[in-house]
């Protein structure tokens, strides 16, 4: 087996699904981005992002706090530092992979 | 939605949606105008005069009130930045989201190189003062003319960076401006005013124009 094709068993499984993906480049650009900003930029349902956002903070990669403003709800979600550095491994792994595919 | 270059998309996006409104130039301009007028008010011969009497008046206390003006210049950014918290949360991010930059925007590298070029401008002028090339105003005027530089480079670089083509160009304007600083005969209060004014109408023309479009994107959303 090649190394590119263990690289690719070895894959973090919880980001590499799609929208956890999107999930963690966008939190892993930014100090905290809120409930809303991520469902303008995933694109995704707000039970499907409550789904994704509960298995990424169970995982220990993201934190996030709710609270009120107001009378409104407001969640504010963070990257810890173990999932930048998680997010960031993929990234460089994945980014591998996709240059050798491509060659 | 999960190719590579759809991650970076999403991480672009997400790094300049600060920059995005415009809101950011305004606070800058501000900044550096508010910054630019004070230096060049507390160097008239007037503001000090003014002072004096104040002190002859009611004691030194007054002195070191007439002081407190130079702290308008960090006030006034950080009044800026709260207020603009408020607008965004309640009307122009209402619908889109509230993200909390990173503290540093720009690469390790653009950041370093800044301070190369202060640095290195600052110790060229101070050296060429030594060997008697220049007058000492040069090298005041250079303290402005190398922060404008030095400015306009981490501008450029946040342009590159985050594929906002505005600040490359701020950037390289601010620039020129500030190296025509240098070849004026002004003296440094004059200099920190022109310093002030250039980028603050520059940097405030460019937040007034994104702001405009940002509006007109969002009323079209709506």
């Amino acid at each position: 087996m090649s190394d590119e094709i263990k690289d690719l068993t070895n894959l973090n499984r919880l980001i590499h699904e799609p929208s956890r993906l999107a999930i963690m480049a966008v939190l892993s650009a930014c100090e905290s981005a809120d409930f809303t900003y991520l469902l303008s930029a995933t694109g995704l349902t707000k039970g499907n992002l409550s789904a994704h956002l509960s298995k990424l903070e169970k995982a220990g990669y993201i934190k996030v706090v709710k609270r009120f403003k107001g009378k409104y709800p407001n969640t504010l979600c963070s990257c810890t530092a173990s999932g930048r550095r998680a997010f960031d491994s993929y990234w460089k792994q994945y980014s591998a992979l996709a240059q050798h595919l491509e060659k | 939605m999960t190719s590579p270059s759809d991650v970076k998309r999403l991480i672009r996006e997400t790094r300049r949606y600060e920059f995005a409104d415009g809101l950011r130039d305004i606070q800058m301009a501000i900044t550096l105008g508010i910054m630019g007028v004070v230096t060049w008010l507390v160097l008239q011969p007037l503001w000090i005069n003014t002072l004096h009497e104040w002190v002859q008046k009611y004691g030194r206390g007054a002195a070191w009130l007439g002081l407190l003006v130079i702290f308008l210049a960090p006030l006034a950014a950080w009044g800026m930045l709260a207020l603009m918290n408020v607008v965004r949360k309640r009307w122009l991010w209402r619908e889109s989201g509230m993200v909390k930059p990173t503290p540093w925007i720009v690469s390790r590298r653009v950041t370093v190189l800044s301070a190369v070029i202060l640095v290195v401008c600052l110790a060229f002028a101070v050296l060429a003062r030594h060997q008697g090339w220049v007058e000492d105003a040069f090298v005041l005027r250079m303290l402005w003319a190398a922060t404008g530089w030095s400015f306009g480079y981490t501008l450029i670089g946040m342009g590159r960076e985050l594929g906002l083509p505005r600040y490359i160009w701020l950037g390289l304007t601010g620039g020129v401006l500030s190296t025509i600083l240098i070849f004026l005969q002004l003296t440094f209060a004059q200099a920190a005013l022109a310093f002030g004014l250039s980028w603050g109408l520059l940097l405030s023309a460019s937040g007034i124009f994104t702001l405009r479009r940002a509006i007109a994107a969002k009323e079209a959303g709506e």
